[in-house]
């Protein structure tokens, strides 16, 4: 990783898109928020240990591109029950840092607090979220997104929207 | 994409239990950490001397002890059930009688 | 003040289960009743054998996890004979619990609180300052220990009564469908090690239990995936399928899915894929089990619900853990088989996708189960119908009362085991 200088990204562009990401969320704009993604995207939600490997141990979430989209088409359904209706959500994002460069890629911390209402009542989830943004041809695109949940040790209740 | 991970690191997502500088060296030997939700204790081969020993310092009291090779064999050789009185809290640390 | 209730009234105030279960229906007031939830966690729970964590968790001598027994905070450790143990988190001083960590490695445990240290085995080795009990060794206490505890291919079991059947005649023909997965392994060898996803559920045990070998919900639960994806699980669950659904006795059930596999005859089939995909662990499968590894291979690994809460789902593994009338938590993880490397990184990302909180087949399952356990909070019309298929079951040749695939055969096989476990008096 080098120095935080080094990045072809001012912080205000990382934070507009940064918001733009949680809004499309936020809102199931499906479409929108998979068109963020490279092709090499890797979306990640840890469990317990999050320096388990992905590869040998259980993860709330891994999806490759492929992957991704499955989880989008699912939702796109409509029959998705857990998602169906969806739920109401609003994330804060905020301590947003730009921790350096790698492969060229920008690596961005950041920490959110996301309440979900639903019929069955509010749910609050929080953690702190390390993305990687690229610059394809002139748009700033997603690469990486791992989400670790403060309470990604505990139970936890269905979450089958987009942290 | 484990690869990737491994490649550029999840440096900030981690932040490994580091014991302040020069406190222990961590060598060759595998020096390390043994640490649990009961102990926590530095281990390393200390060269200092003109031979070889084993150093243990204690993270939550600073107290350290060095061990020797006979002193390990001596270790590995003791019975359970004295192994077992050494863990017995009011053998050792949590006594009434002051240290001699 | 002391008051004596009179065991007539002690008894009057229990439900009448023989009034609530019958045969083709049950009461919905065994979801929602908590006095029903107080009765199953003494008489199932904390008398019957109950599925608390696999050998594999603990590799190593001095190895430990932390576990459950329903709501009971279970501890199972490696101890120095090499024997798995299972202890009760909290200290015989003042009730502290004496581990914290979810997992570790330690040979003694020492509470925080005071001090009091422990053999992973729960043998009290000794208290700070012990001139206060007139010296050291004076107190004869220790962790609490269970009763009873067995294995059975690694698969470590419960039981908080001293005495009662045995794990053996306790698990009778399930047994066999563990084998099954076994068998999978070239080194005959389950592990399960992978760690365990923990889903928060607001709906009661039961619904889950049943709802594990119920082939009738699949196509309506899992549409959503199964259209996207092209899955072949969907027809597996139809009127059209030759699976059967089993009652295996003891509230063991099963969806036997081998008629369609040994139909189609392709070997790996069960898991999706082929065998020029995991060359290695085909050859070496071929190599551990001769001629017997074709059927092995198209036949695949069990979908058996073990009471009252171990469910293996092929490559998955499911715990029931309740902790009130209307919460408990699913763990799940991934089967890895021993030898098997090839399937194992598989096996993982499938159950990623597949199962846990944002699983998309179980966040599907549990938001039914959510939806499920308000609906029973309605007064009317009272009952549950679980009569699906009675007209059509029958014996098959080893006697177990065998179902189409879509026939609610494990459910009945469920509450009747439950009915007779419920009715015992203590």
């Amino acid at each position: 990783m080098t120095a935080v200088t080094d990045s072809p990204l001012t912080l205000r562009q990382v934070e507009e898109f940064l918001y733009r990401e949680a809004r499309y969320a936020d809102e199931h704009d499906y479409d929108a928020w998979e068109a963020l993604w490279t092709d090499d995207a890797l979306y990640w939600v840890p469990a317990g240990d999050a320096t388990s490997d992905p590869a040998t141990s259980m993860s709330i979430i891994h999806d490759n591109r492929n992957r991704i989209s499955t989880r989008l088409n699912q939702l796109r359904t409509g029959k998705r029950y857990s998602q169906s209706p969806p739920s109401n959500l609003r994330r804060i994002l905020s301590n947003i840092e730009i921790l350096g460069v790698a492969g060229g890629d920008t690596e961005v911390g950041a920490n959110f607090v996301l309440v979900e209402s639903t019929s069955r009542g509010m749910e609050t989830w929080a953690g702190r979220t390390t993305y990687r943004l690229r610059v394809v041809d002139g748009e700033v695109r997603l690469a990486y997104k791992k989400v670790l949940l403060v309470n990604r040790d505990q139970p936890i209740r269905t979450m089958a929207f987009l942290i | 994409m484990s690869e990737r991970d491994s490649n550029t690191g999840d440096a900030h997502d981690v932040t490994p239990y580091a014991p302040g500088a020069g406190t222990v060296r961590v060598d060759d030997s595998g020096g390390g950490i043994v640490g649990n939700e009961f102990a926590e204790v530095g281990v390393a081969v200390d060269h200092s001397g003109n031979g070889p020993r084993l150093r243990l310092e204690d993270y939550r009291t600073g107290r350290v002890r060095n061990l020797d090779a006979l002193e390990l064999e001596t270790i590995i050789w003791l019975p359970e059930e004295r192994l077992t009185q050494l863990l017995d809290p009011s053998t050792t640390r949590w006594r009434e009688e002051p240290d001699r | 003040m002391t008051t004596t209730v009179p065991d007539s009234a002690r008894a009057t105030s229990r439900p009448d289960y023989a009034a609530l279960i019958e045969p083709s229906r049950v009461h919905g007031s065994l979801y929602t009743d908590p006095r029903v939830f107080a009765d199953e966690l003494e008489r199932i729970w904390y008398r019957s054998w109950v599925f608390v964590g696999h050998e594999s968790e603990v590799p190593e001598s001095g190895d430990y996890v932390r576990k459950s027994i329903g709501p009971q905070d279970i501890i199972m450790t490696r101890g120095r004979d090499g024997d798995v143990h299972l202890v009760f988190n909290r200290c015989a001083h003042r009730g502290n619990l004496v581990c914290e960590d979810a997992r570790g490695n330690a040979n003694a445990f020492r509470c925080p609180y005071h001090g009091w240290t422990y053999r992973n085995t729960g043998e009290l080795l000794g208290y700070p300052y012990n001139k206060g009990y007139g010296g050291k060794g004076n107190l004869d206490l220790s962790l609490g220990r269970v009763p009873r505890v067995d294995s059975y291919r690694g698969f470590v079991f419960a039981s908080l009564a001293e005495d009662g059947p045995t794990l053996a005649e306790h698990l009778g023909a399930a047994a066999g469908e563990i084998d099954r997965l076994a068998r999978l392994s070239p080194e005959g060898r389950i592990d399960l090690g992978a760690g365990w996803l923990q889903h928060r559920t607001r709906a009661n045990w039961k619904l889950l239990a049943e709802n594990e070998t119920d082939g009738y919900h699949p196509q309506f639960v899992h549409s959503s995936i199964f259209s996207v994806t092209g899955s072949p699980i969907g027809p597996l669950y139809s009127d059209n399928s030759t699976a059967v659904t089993r009652d295996l006795g003891n509230g063991h059930s099963e969806n036997d899915l081998r008629p369609e596999f040994r139909r189609h005859g392709e070997t790996l089939r069960w898991f999706g894929t082929s065998e020029s995909r995991v060359p290695n662990y085909v050859a070496r499968m071929r190599e551990a089990y001769g001629e017997a590894a074709e059927d092995i291979l198209v036949e695949g690994a069990p979908h058996v619900m073990i009471f009252p809460n171990l469910f293996i789902a092929e490559i998955q593994v499911f715990v029931i853990q309740p902790l009130s009338v209307d919460e408990c938590v699913q763990h799940s993880t991934a089967v890895q088989l021993g030898g098997a490397e090839e399937l194992n990184s598989r096996m993982v990302s499938q159950s990623i996708g597949s199962v846990g909180p944002a699983g998309m087949l179980l966040a599907d399952d549990t938001e039914m189960y959510e939806r499920n356990q308000r609906g029973l909070e309605m007064r009317q019309p009272e009952w549950l119908d679980i009569r699906r298929g009675m007209h059509r079951e029958a014996l098959d040749e080893d006697g177990y009362r065998t179902g189409a695939a879509t026939d609610e055969t494990g459910i009945r096989g469920f509450w009747t085991h439950y009915r007779r476990l419920m009715e015992v008096d203590t």
